[in-house]
């Protein structure tokens, strides 16, 4: 059972590592796709395929590159939170009024002041339903890190599947499907306190 | 306080990427403590040539004084600052309470707490909003007439000694409007700001204005006090521009704004 | 029985080249790379001989194929020695081959009516394997020395072997030791890159993989004999063995052949290089 616990541990930082890898590449990617139409375009189509990738094949495809372990699963893994986040801070920022940014403009904000003032609180809500998105499916796609000896609770999965093992199946899995949800609760929380603020 | 003086000379705007002129050859001395109506039908350069004074459009030609000084030679944001600026869609700021919107300036000023808290509730009494009732709602909150009326708090929060106005009335009913363009008048008249109003409504520029620009295609037609306008129309196309509603307003011309503003 | 046979050949004679061949040897594998590639040797080594073969590969499993042998349904196909005294009879492993070999084909004469032919050399059992720069950094070669050496290395391996009786919970009552520092489970595919990116010191394998041959690994001697022996055999149902001796006579001439390094090859090749089995089955006869 410790070991179990230890997997759950694992799986955990995987998809902790893979969710901020991705949000300090998504955010920026996300801001610059708002504010340029030509970057937006190219940002947005790649984001668009990313999304429908499966995580495995993606997983598969980076292998030559980065090889085996715990840093390839997180790039892995960060690769396809990015589409989520990058689609919804642009969608977020895009629908600031531009009556807003007028107003903001017009009364001696700088742009900086701008963006920290008006647009982050306008795209924040948005925002917080792509890193939800992007939660949910890494801790889900997290399970795959165990093909290339990463760990977590794929291992178990595994070991249910090879051992012959239904019941510990069930419970590797029921196991994820906990985590993914209360990310997913934790985040809508933090979301909705975040927009009140 | 100090009313700004407000000159232009041979200001020009081109359309961008075009060789056409949004807003051509303006010269137009504005007095402290005035306000001046804009008057002229939508896409007449109005709106462009409001917003060449805080910079929001960058000018082609000419250049602008305020208070002797060309505003070129000013910070971009310390000049929209000291510069008030209400839009039609008011752009309240729907993340911050009503207090917190007309906080800004001051706040981006650097006012301290007290003195900003103080200020908000001077402001929400000065538009006619009670601030115990008002000063935590959300912008949400508000109907179009109290959104507009805390867009004015928040423009004049900091004691701008310019005010300029886009159309801020023509989102709001005409019983609301009405009501608002008399608050404004008392307003100003009571802080003396050099004031900027853009309007299409020649009703509202006859109620508001100590005198009326017109402006079509980019360059003034006639500029005076709204009688000058009536009794001595410039060109056949002021004359039309004034007299469309002749019929129904007649009886208001010769008395302009005393009949408005007798109690 | 001779002579029903011998009427249903006849009748059987137009339908010859069909696949429904009363009189072709059918021929079964199991449903994994090594057995497909034995598989294909046996049935090409008959053919060669002139017997028409049937083949019916790709049997889920190792019940499935004895079950297919005891109704009739296949003739013969590729068994381990291991697998049958472990996984059919239910017996403890027998790590001398001869010994394997001599329990599996009593009882498999005495129960399934199954005759076993004469065992191929290579054996593919379990293993420990490294590469021959770790194996001399550590000095490693034996089974007891990476018992001894373990808390300095890292395992790669599968979930199976940690949680299988012969696996590492095995190693480690048999030998004392394995204590490694790092245990970290692979895809099967994909273990020995962990090995190769010198992520990994130490691999679980099957000593025929052909990852040994095609990427230079050592194979680490099982010096006290834990790992029961994994010989394959030709298995063949005792009654066809009875009508058509000549079954026996060619298998057993290429069954001697088949080593721990030509198996290692075999594998390689159609793992690395994707090659065929049956050509890779025909390269190997030829050669």
């Amino acid at each position: 059972m410790g070991d179990f616990t230890a997997h759950v541990g694992e799986h955990l930082a995987l998809a902790l590592s893979a969710l901020t890898l991705a949000l300090s590449a998504g955010l920026p990617l996300g801001v610059l796709a708002a504010e340029s139409t030509r970057v937006r375009g190219a940002v947005l189509a790649l984001a668009g395929i990313g999304r429908t990738l499966p995580s495995l094949a993606v997983l598969m495809l980076l292998l030559p590159w980065l090889g085996v372990g715990a840093a390839p699963a997180i790039v892995a893994l960060a690769l396809l939170a990015i589409p989520p986040i990058v689609i919804a801070v642009d969608l977020g920022i895009r629908g600031v009024p531009s009556a807003m940014l007028d107003a903001a403009a017009g009364m001696g904000m700088t742009r900086r002041q701008r963006f920290v003032r008006v647009v982050v609180p306008f795209a924040l809500p948005l925002s917080f339903a792509g890193l939800r998105t992007a939660a949910t499916e890494t801790i889900a796609s997290a399970t795959l890190a165990t093909f290339i000896g990463a760990g977590g609770l794929g291992d178990e999965i595994v070991r249910g599947l090879q051992t012959d093992d239904p019941a510990l199946l069930f419970e590797a899995a029921a196991a994820v499907a906990v985590l993914a949800l209360g990310a997913d609760l934790l985040l809508g929380f933090a979301g909705r306190r975040a927009a009140n603020a | 306080m100090n009313p700004a003086a407000l000159r232009f000379d041979g200001v020009a705007v081109r359309y961008p990427g075009s060789d056409r002129y949004a807003v051509q050859g303006v010269t137009l001395d504005v007095r402290g403590g005035e306000l001046v109506v804009l008057l002229g039908p939508s896409g007449s350069g109005k709106s462009t040539l409001l917003r060449t004074v805080n910079r929001l459009v960058a000018r082609d030609a000419g250049r602008i004084f305020l208070d002797g000084k060309d505003i070129d030679e000013l910070d971009a944001v310390e000049l929209r600052r000291s510069i008030g600026y209400v839009i039609q869609a008011v752009g309240l700021f729907t993340n911050m309470t009503v207090a917190q919107n007309v906080s800004v300036v001051p706040s981006l000023l650097g006012w301290s707490r007290s003195e900003t808290a103080a200020r908000v509730d001077e402001l929400l009494q000065l538009v006619g909003l009670d601030p115990a009732r008002y000063r935590e709602r959300r912008p949400s909150e508000l109907s179009g007439g109290e959104a507009q009326r805390v867009g004015v708090a928040r423009a004049i929060a900091a004691r701008p000694r310019a005010l300029l106005m886009d159309e801020p009335f023509g989102a709001v009913d005409v019983v609301v409007r009405t009501a608002l363009q008399r608050e404004l008048i008392r307003i100003v008249a009571e802080l003396h700001t050099t004031t900027l109003f853009v309007t299409h409504d020649v009703e509202e520029a006859f109620r508001l204005a100590d005198r009326i620009v017109v402006v079509r295609d980019g360059r003034i037609e006639q500029a005076g006090a709204p009688f000058e306008l009536f009794e001595q129309p410039a060109t056949p196309y002021v004359r039309e521009l004034i007299h469309a509603g002749d019929d129904v307003y007649r009886q208001y011309f010769t008395r302009g704004r005393e009949i408005l503003r007798s109690p | 029985m001779k002579r029903t046979r011998a009427l249903a050949l006849i009748a059987a004679a137009p339908l010859a080249g069909c696949a429904f061949d009363p009189s072709a040897i059918r021929v079964g594998s199991k449903n994994f790379t090594e057995s497909f590639v034995i598989a294909e040797i046996y049935a090409q080594s008959l053919e060669s001989a002139g017997m028409r073969v049937a083949r019916l590969f790709n049997l889920g499993s190792t019940q499935i194929a004895i079950a297919a042998l005891e109704r009739g349904n296949i003739d013969l196909y590729p068994e381990y020695t291991g697998t049958a005294l472990i996984d059919v009879l239910h017996l403890p492993p027998i790590n001398s081959s001869r010994n394997a070999y001599a329990v599996v084909s009593k009882a498999f004469a005495k129960r399934y009516g199954a005759v076993w032919l004469t065992p191929s050399p290579m054996n593919d059992s379990q293993a420990l394997a490294t590469t021959h720069a770790i194996a001399a950094r550590h000095r490693l070669a034996t089974l007891s020395d990476v018992a001894r050496a373990a808390p300095a290395l890292r395992l790669a391996t599968i979930q199976e072997f940690l949680a299988r009786p012969d696996g590492l919970p095995g190693l480690q009552h048999f030998y004392g030791g394995f204590d490694f520092r790092e245990v970290r489970t692979y895809d099967i595919a994909l273990k020995y890159r962990a090995l190769l990116e010198g992520k990994a010191d130490v691999a679980s394998a099957f000593s025929t993989d052909g990852a040994i041959a095609s990427d230079g690994l050592l194979v680490l001697r099982d010096d006290r004999h834990f790992w029961s022996a994994y010989n394959v055999a030709p298995v063949v149902r005792a009654a066809t063995l009875a009508a058509r001796p000549q079954i026996a006579r060619v298998l057993d001439a290429v069954s001697p052949r088949i080593t721990d390094r030509a198996a290692q090859a075999l594998n390689a090749a159609v793992e690395n290089d994707q090659a065929d089995p049956a050509d890779v089955a025909a390269g190997f006869l030829r050669s």
